[in-house]
């Protein structure tokens, strides 16, 4: 089996937006759509002892999607690989799916035709990778900083598989029992 | 946050759902157990539950992103919403049915239709009633299963929108008990007075009810929540939303009408306002419902829509229109 996820290495990443930018141009997205925004809560810490770290954000891929079975026309949906994508073709854009996201990482667009919106999200970019098995997404093929990293946590030999067993990892609002599958290599501050 | 997902049409159709449930389900239980036989008074409350779920199907529909296909609503088995509208079109489908049945006291034309439909009046009211509960109960509930939303994750919201929706019924069939099509004999005419009575009673008791449900859930969140449930409990209690809760809502949503019907005995204020005070309330109460949809923040997402949302950025977005990219 293949389990796809994503390690962001906090350390690593500097918040240049980049990946933002490569998600919305090559996904063609509407202004008022972001998959993945890179937050901050600012600097914090008093000077001269002051650090920031940034939070790369995207859907979590849950193992127990909040957003799947709450659908009703069978628009949000689950691969084996544990990609969670929205078939464009069923959706109602009930937006019961975008309400019952724990992370927010879901929305219709405001700025499409009235009569034809449908809920957008992430995909890991699935129709990328339908093309090219060993594609990656484009978030993680344009992080200079290498601070994504995508793959298969089934495979024991993957990067993804030996960070998670080898470091520390925290997931974001674990509490919701949704088994968020985006881990994170937090930056404990302090590293310039 | 970035903004309200469900609008007010959604809203609309929260209060118009479970007003026509709650008329549906104390007509049958009127015509059923307390006084049978008068089935003819029951015809205009159930006239008025079938205009609220019609109007409340055309929220319904505008509110989504492709009205055209609404059906996809029916292609899987495990959505509740799902369970909500086959649970509005059963309930309309059979209180259209014991309306017909009584037609024909208007409309003579009817009549060949209404005699077919009549033996089976009180059946058809039964299970209208009885899907006008699962109504009341479904509004709460597709809420509560969102436990994104602090706020709504709460078994008290269920009881609440229960509660609200019989004491919105019991409004709506006050004011409309007997009229159209019904024609009005000294019999009937006692029947639904003696309604009017009994229901006096029943809405003292749901609105106590209510407010003990709202107030006890509001203020143990205030108190007790958590982080994102007590934010939003906080502005219901003393923050932006606190005059349209304590005025709007408590007050004259519920303290004004039950003053009235305890000393109103049978003036206007009793018979006419305070029913129509409860409506006012009931609707109040699925709006600030709705639009407390707080969800947990993750660390720093507030100030980076902030910013993206900023009104620099609300410009630019406005003024670009898709598919007119250049890239």
């Amino acid at each position: 089996m293949t389990r796809y996820v994503m390690v962001i290495d906090q350390r690593r990443c500097i918040g240049c937006h980049s990946c933002t930018v490569a998600c919305r141009v090559w996904n063609k997205l509407p202004l008022d759509i972001i998959y993945n925004p890179v937050v901050s809560e600012g600097v914090q810490g008093t000077w001269p002892n002051v650090h920031r770290n940034w939070t790369p954000l995207l859907c979590m891929h849950c193992e127990n999607p909040e957003c799947v079975p709450c659908c009703p026309s069978g628009a949000s949906q689950q691969d084996d690989d544990g990609t969670v994508w929205v078939d464009p073709k069923k959706c109602l854009s009930c937006k019961v799916c975008v309400n019952a996201c724990p992370y927010g990482m879901r929305d219709a667009s405001h700025m499409e035709n009235r009569m034809h919106r449908f809920v957008r999200k992430c995909t890991f970019c699935r129709d990328k990778r339908q093309l090219d098995p060993d594609a990656q997404p484009y978030c993680v093929e344009t992080c200079h900083q290498k601070a994504r990293i995508f793959g298969d946590l089934d495979d024991p030999n993957s990067e993804v598989s030996k960070l998670i067993g080898s470091v520390k990892t925290d997931r974001i609002f674990t509490e919701f029992g949704t088994e968020p599958q985006i881990y994170y290599i937090p930056c404990l501050g302090g590293q310039a | 946050m970035k903004h309200h997902y469900w609008e007010p049409p959604i809203a609309l159709y929260l209060f118009l759902g479970g007003l026509a449930g709650g008329i549906l389900f104390l007509s049958a239980i009127f015509n059923s157990f307390v006084i049978p036989g008068y089935g003819e008074i029951f015809a205009m409350p159930v006239l008025i539950s079938l205009v609220c779920v019609a109007i409340g199907c055309v929220f319904l529909i505008i509110d989504l992103g492709q009205p055209g296909v609404f059906w996809r609503v029916w292609t899987t088995a495990t959505s509740i919403i799902k369970w909500g509208a086959t649970f509005l079109v059963i309930a309309a489908v059979f209180a259209l049915l014991y309306l017909l049945a009584y037609l024909d006291q208007a409309w003579p034309i009817f009549a060949p239709l209404s005699q077919l439909l009549l033996p089976a009046a009180d059946f058809f009211l039964i299970v209208a009633g009885f899907f006008g509960l699962c109504i009341m109960m479904y509004t709460g509930i597709m809420l509560s299963t969102l436990k994104a939303h602090a706020f709504w994750a709460t078994p008290a919201l269920p009881v609440l929108f229960t509660i609200s929706a019989i004491s919105t019924g019991c409004a709506a069939v006050v004011l409309s008990i007997g009229g159209w099509p019904a024609q009005i004999t000294l019999e009937s005419l006692l029947a639904a007075a003696l309604v009017l009575e009994i229901l006096h009673i029943v809405d003292i008791v749901l609105v106590i009810a209510e407010l003990i449900v709202l107030l006890t859930m509001v203020l143990s969140f205030a108190g007790a929540g958590n982080v994102t449930a007590k934010k939003a409990a906080m502005r219901w209690v003393k923050g932006s939303y606190a005059l349209l809760f304590w005025v709007g809502m408590v007050f004259i949503g519920l303290l004004v009408p039950l003053m009235m019907y305890i000393g109103g005995g049978h003036s206007a204020a009793s018979t006419v306002v305070a029913p129509i005070l409860v409506l006012c309330g009931g609707c109040l109460l699925r709006f600030m419902v709705v639009n407390t949809d707080d969800r947990a923040d993750i660390p720093g997402e507030i100030r980076y829509y902030n910013r993206v949302l900023s009104s620099n950025g609300q410009e630019f977005t406005t003024k670009w229109e898709y598919g007119k990219n250049l890239f």
